[in-house]
Order: structure tokens, then sequence, then C-alpha cells
């Protein structure tokens, strides 16, 4: 197998972009119907991620290290799609005819026989690692929905319990799949820490227009069913540290965080000094912060600063109000600042981050909205964290 | 019996090649047939350059039954062997039979070919090859799928500007309740204020100060400043609660019905499929 001559072949073909994918899709479909049924009816996304993977995998295509520890994520990935051994060389094929198609006269029997055995290995790495995959887990979990808590009208709290144990790190993922959006898939991180009678909590923001978040934040009630793809993700604690730890949250980048520092709650070792970050633009956005006040109430190493960016303090005198869980509006106490916001931090968290101390020496966990993240990760760093002890995930296009 | 002479036929029909007619047996398609689906019309018609075909028996044809039974007569009387002229008949039939034969065999080549032709064209009905065909149906399942992502599309955006206009509106709504609730609070201050200051004199008034303090009594002055709180913080809430309540409950329909009408425009629930 030429690799260069793959490499080639491939910037030549991925110049027309998205009609690359489209072509595939097509010839994969006109050839065997029944496999359209696995993919949702928008395929837009669909074709940027198989560019995106094909384009990841044809770059490391002579450095098998790094692709087959890539391949096998993928190949355990698409378990909960339903592919099963028999589709890869239907794929295969029409990823044959695809590039054969947009190689034009470049097309020789030797490059078909490379893109062949490129094939062939990927989805050998794939379906084996999907295979032994399935000795221990399913290829998804059947859940259900047992509460939902919505905060405000665009965040949600639910709890779903699975019907089988789904074994997890805290701060780890999974891709959620509700009936009235079959096909499409969207991570969301577990809030706690495995709990023994296995149930999970996510905390989910309705992102406008986005056809999933919807329906999770709206319309899910007790009961509904869902499934629930295995656990992916790095953003977990290093146990083996001793230093100190700082969290930091923007909105639901909080349902990691929670995890934890539920998991750092439940160590035996005596936890060290936790301080927890939680920001959100307004006040009412702040929609955990009265458990997380009554967890650093009960534990004494646990900080809890909450931060609002987009509101000013409230004036002397002022009287708020807000809409309340049943969505009448509700007036506030009129004592001002309202007592128990007193330890709401006003500004974006970078900048709180920076009033309330030196950092360094410290874990630090961030998690949040892409900007959030860069800004917070940044400005740890200037203040002196140690770049590799910071630990970070963004959620911007998964929750859509 | 002999032959005369030059071959009667071109050249490309070998002698002793001429099976009479198993048409029906082995290349025929109809061998793909199932028992006892009738031949397919076309099959027994060979074409117009022989009309009539092998299969239907015409009286001026000559058979193999006819050749094997054909008995000349005896040449008549002073002459050796059959008669000449019987045996001249019949090789003419037999040539006629023969160029008929080389004719429609010719004929029905250049049908086979030229069918040959059409089928690998892409078929009998102006069709294409199965290449271009799967292209075809490649293109066409394309541009379908270019229409459904449009669509969904549009749907997204449309979800995605009408919410973000509906938080905006939310965001406009709690923004006025502040501000009329700071004004309503400001006004039922100044007027609780004065009705504080019109109870303290009116108490004043009909409590004189005694000339000497008595000590199990409170102090006059406090009395006075606890009557004017209390009347100034019951007219202060009075005042506040009429205001407040009377506009949220406008706020409270205006909020309903704006949920009201959002709701009908959402898709109706649907219950999940059993899996």
């Amino acid at each position: 197998m030429d690799a260069q001559r793959l490499k080639e072949n491939f910037a030549r073909v991925a110049e027309q972009g998205d009609a690359v994918a489209l072509f595939f899709y097509s010839d994969l479909f006109v050839g065997n119907p029944q496999l359209r049924d696995m993919f949702p009816i928008g395929m837009a996304g669909q074709r940027d991620k198989l560019l995106r993977a094909l384009g990841l995998i044809v770059s490391r295509v002579d450095d098998l290290p790094e692709l087959v520890p890539f391949l096998q994520q993928l190949g355990r990935d698409h378990r909960k799609f339903g592919i099963l051994a028999e589709h890869y060389p239907h794929v295969g094929a029409s990823l044959i005819r695809t590039l054969r198609y947009f190689s034009g006269s470049a097309w020789t029997p030797e490059l078909e026989a490379d893109w062949g055995a490129a094939y062939g290995l990927v989805a050998q790495v794939m379906q084996e690692a999907a295979d032994d995959d399935s000795r221990t887990s399913p290829p998804w979990w059947e859940a259900r929905v047992v509460a939902v808590e919505r905060r405000r009208f665009d965040l949600a709290v639910l709890r779903v319990e699975p019907d089988r144990p789904l074994p997890y790190l805290p701060g780890q993922s999974v891709a959620v799949e509700v009936p009235a959006r079959l096909r499409q898939w969207r991570f969301y991180s577990m809030a706690n820490a495995p709990r023994p009678d296995n149930t999970l909590d996510f905390h989910v923001r309705l992102v406008d227009g986005g056809a999933v978040s919807s329906v999770m934040v709206r319309t899910l009630q007790p009961g509904d069913r869902m499934r629930l793809g295995a656990p992916i993700g790095t953003l977990v604690l290093d146990e083996s540290s001793p230093r100190d730890v700082l969290l930091v949250a923007g909105s639901t980048g909080l349902a990691p965080i929670k995890a934890i520092l539920e998991q750092i709650a439940q160590r035996a070792a005596r936890p060290p000094a936790v301080q927890l970050f939680f920001g959100a633009r307004t006040r009412d956005a702040l929609y955990d912060l009265e458990d997380l006040r009554k967890l650093a109430a009960e534990l004494p190493w646990l900080t809890v600063v909450p931060a609002v960016s987009d509101e000013a303090p409230p004036r002397p005198g002022f009287i708020d109000v807000r809409p309340s869980l049943d969505g009448s509006l509700a007036r506030v106490a009129s004592a001002n600042p309202p007592p128990e916001d007193s330890d709401i931090e006003y500004g974006a968290l970078p900048a709180v981050l920076a009033r309330r101390g030196s950092w360094a020496g410290h874990d630090a966990y961030v998690c949040g909205p892409a900007a959030m993240v860069a800004n917070t990760v940044d400005e740890l760093v200037r203040l002196g964290v140690d770049r590799a002890r910071i630990r970070q995930e963004t959620f911007v296009d998964t929750q859509r | 019996m002999t032959h005369r002479g030059e071959p009667l036929y071109p050249s490309d029909v070998p002698d002793g090649a001429m099976p009479y007619p198993p048409l029906n047996e082995s290349a025929s398609p109809r061998g793909h047939l199932p028992a006892g689906v009738p031949p397919a019309q076309e099959m027994s018609v060979p074409g117009p350059a022989a009309p009539g075909g092998f299969l239907v028996a015409r009286p001026d044809r000559l058979t193999p039954g006819e050749v094997r039974g054909t008995n000349f007569a005896r040449a008549g009387r002073g002459r050796r062997g059959l008669d000449e002229d019987e045996v001249h008949a019949f090789l003419d039939r037999v040539e006629a039979e023969l160029v008929r034969l080389g004719n429609e065999k010719a004929a029905l080549a250049e049908e086979v070919q030229s069918l040959r032709e059409r089928l690998s064209a892409g078929g009998a009905r102006g069709g294409m090859p199965p290449e271009e065909a799967h292209f075809q149906a490649v293109r066409i399942l394309s541009q379908a799928q270019q229409t459904a992502d449009l669509y969904v599309a549009d749907a997204e955006r449309y979800t995605r500007e009408l919410a973000h206009e509906a938080r905006l509106h939310r965001e406009a709504i709690l923004s006025d309740a502040r501000g009329r609730a700071e004004l309503m609070m400001e006004e039922a201050h100044q007027r609780a204020d004065r009705l504080a200051e019109e109870a303290a004199r009116q108490s004043a008034l009909s409590h004189p100060q005694p000339a000497a303090p008595v000590p199990a009594q409170p102090d006059g002055g406090d009395r006075l400043a606890a009557e004017r709180e209390i009347a100034y913080l019951r007219t202060y809430s009075d005042v506040y609660r009429t205001h407040l309540r009377s506009y949220l409950e406008a706020l409270l329909r205006n909020v309903d019905e704006w949920e009201k009408s959002e709701q009908n425009a959402l898709p109706a629930r649907h219950q999940p499929p059993a899996r």
C-alpha cells in the first residue's frame, strides 16, 4: 500500500468537498436501501462528519499507533447506530466507487488496490474493537426518565434510569437519542458520580433552533424512554494528584464538574481544598446554585463561588421580580441585595477567578461554552496554573 | 442426392450445419421460462424476412419428413434408375428450400446482432447501460437529499430565530416589570411616608405629651415613632400590594397567552414508539 499515493488521491478528491460525501451516501443507499433508516433525515451534519473522519484516517494511514486507537473508538461508537459486520463491505464498495468517480482519469488499478487494502484494514480494526466491546457492554442502553425538573424555561435537570448498570467515570458523557428525534444523537455529561441505584442526571439547556435539546427541555416527562451510548470523555479526576482542586463551570458545563465534585466527596482520603466557580450570564441561569450551596455548607473543604457576567449587582431599594418555577412572576424579598445572594460575584469567570486569588499549584477542571473555556484556560495559565494541570471540555456543537 | 455446381447461398452457412428447426432448444430464451409459461409471441416470429417462420407448416415448404418419405418412380422402359424429371423437380425444391433457409438465417443473425446492440446500449426501450443507470439513480437520490437538507436547515433556522425572538421578548418583559416595580415601590414609599406623617400628627394631637414621664408607659417619642412606622408600613404594603397585584396579573395573562401560543405552535407530542 502506497500511503503517499492514497493521500494525494484523497486530497484531490476532497477538493470537491460536500459533493463527495453526498455521492457516497447516495451510492450506498441506492445499493442498500435498508441502510437509509440508520441515518437522520437531514444529512448535512453527517456528511461533514464523514469527510472529517476520512480526512483524519487518510492523514494518519501510515501512522498506525495514532490511527488504531481512533479507529477502535470509531468502531465502538458505531455500535449504537446498529452497524453490523455485514454492513462494512457495502460501505467499502461505495467508498471505492465514490473515489473512482471523483478521481476521473487519475484512477488506476493500483489506486483501487491500495484503497481496497486501506479500507480492509480500517474495517477490520473497527470491527475487532466493536466485537471486543460487545463482550462487555451492550451496543446501547435503554433508559427511562424518572424525574424532570425544569429549573428555568430553557434549563432542565433530568434523572434517568438505565435498564442495566452503565459504568462510567465522573466527568464522562454519553450520546443520547430520544424517540421524538430518532437517529439524532447528542452528547450529555452525567452530572453525578455513579450511584447504587444506577440513575444518571443530565443538565440540559435549550439551544435556540436545536432539534434535540428543545425536546429534552420542553417535552420529556417521567416514563419517557431514551437510548444512551457508551460513556466517553477525558475530563475526569486525576485521582493520583494530591493538589488542591479548582473547578470552573459555565452554564450546563456544570454537569461533569458536579460529577467530579461528588467523586471527590466520596473519596476515602481526606479531600484537598476544592473551590468551585459556577458562572452564568444572569442570576436566574445559576440553575443549580441552591444545591451547590447546600453541599458547600456540608463540606468544610468546599467553597462555592457563583458568578454572574451580564447583570449588575442589585441596587439598594431594588425589588426583584423573577419568574417562579410554575411560570408565574413572583416578587423577591425586598431586602437588598437578597442576603442569600451576597456570595455572588459579578463579572465574567476569568475576571472573577483573577479577583479571587492565585491558582498556582492547583489542578483545574474547566467545562462550559467554547469561548468561556478558552478564556478561562488562558487566564488560569496567566495566573500561574500549569497548562498540563488543566483538563477541559466544551459543549458547543454537541448539544443542539 | 448431390449438389449441382456452386453453393446456392452465402458461404457463411457451413455444409451440414443446417439443423432443421430445433430452434426451441438450448440457446432459446424460452429455456429460462418456468414450465407452463407459453413462449412469448416474438420468439416464434423471426421477423418479416421469414414470414410465418419455421413453426408454422406451410404447403410450399419442404420438411425433413417429406425428404425422407420421397419415393421416386422408376425410370421408364429402356432406362435405368429413377425418373430423371422427378429427381430434377425434387432437387429444384431442395435448392429453393436451402436458399430460403440461408436467407432466413442471415436475416436472423442480423436481427440477433441488432438486438444485442440495443441491449448493450441500455435496453430495448431507449434506456441506458446499468452503470449509467446507477449514476442516474445516485444523482436523483442526491438531489432529493439536498432538498431534504434544505428543508431541515430552513426549519432549524426558523426555530432558532423564533426562539431567539421569544428570548428577547422574555427579557424585555422582565426588565419592564423590574422597572415598573421600582416605580411602584417608590410611589408607595412616598405615599406611605405622607400618611405616616399624618398619622403621627393625629396621634400627637390626640395623645398630648404628659407633663412627667410615666415609667410604666413607653416613652412618648418612641410610641410616636412606632405609630408612624406602623402607619407607614401598613400604607406602604397596601399600596404596593394593590399596584403589584394588578400589574402582575396583567403581566401573567400576557405570559400565559404567549406560552399558549408557543405551545400551539409546537408539533404534537409524539408517543415514543415501542422498541
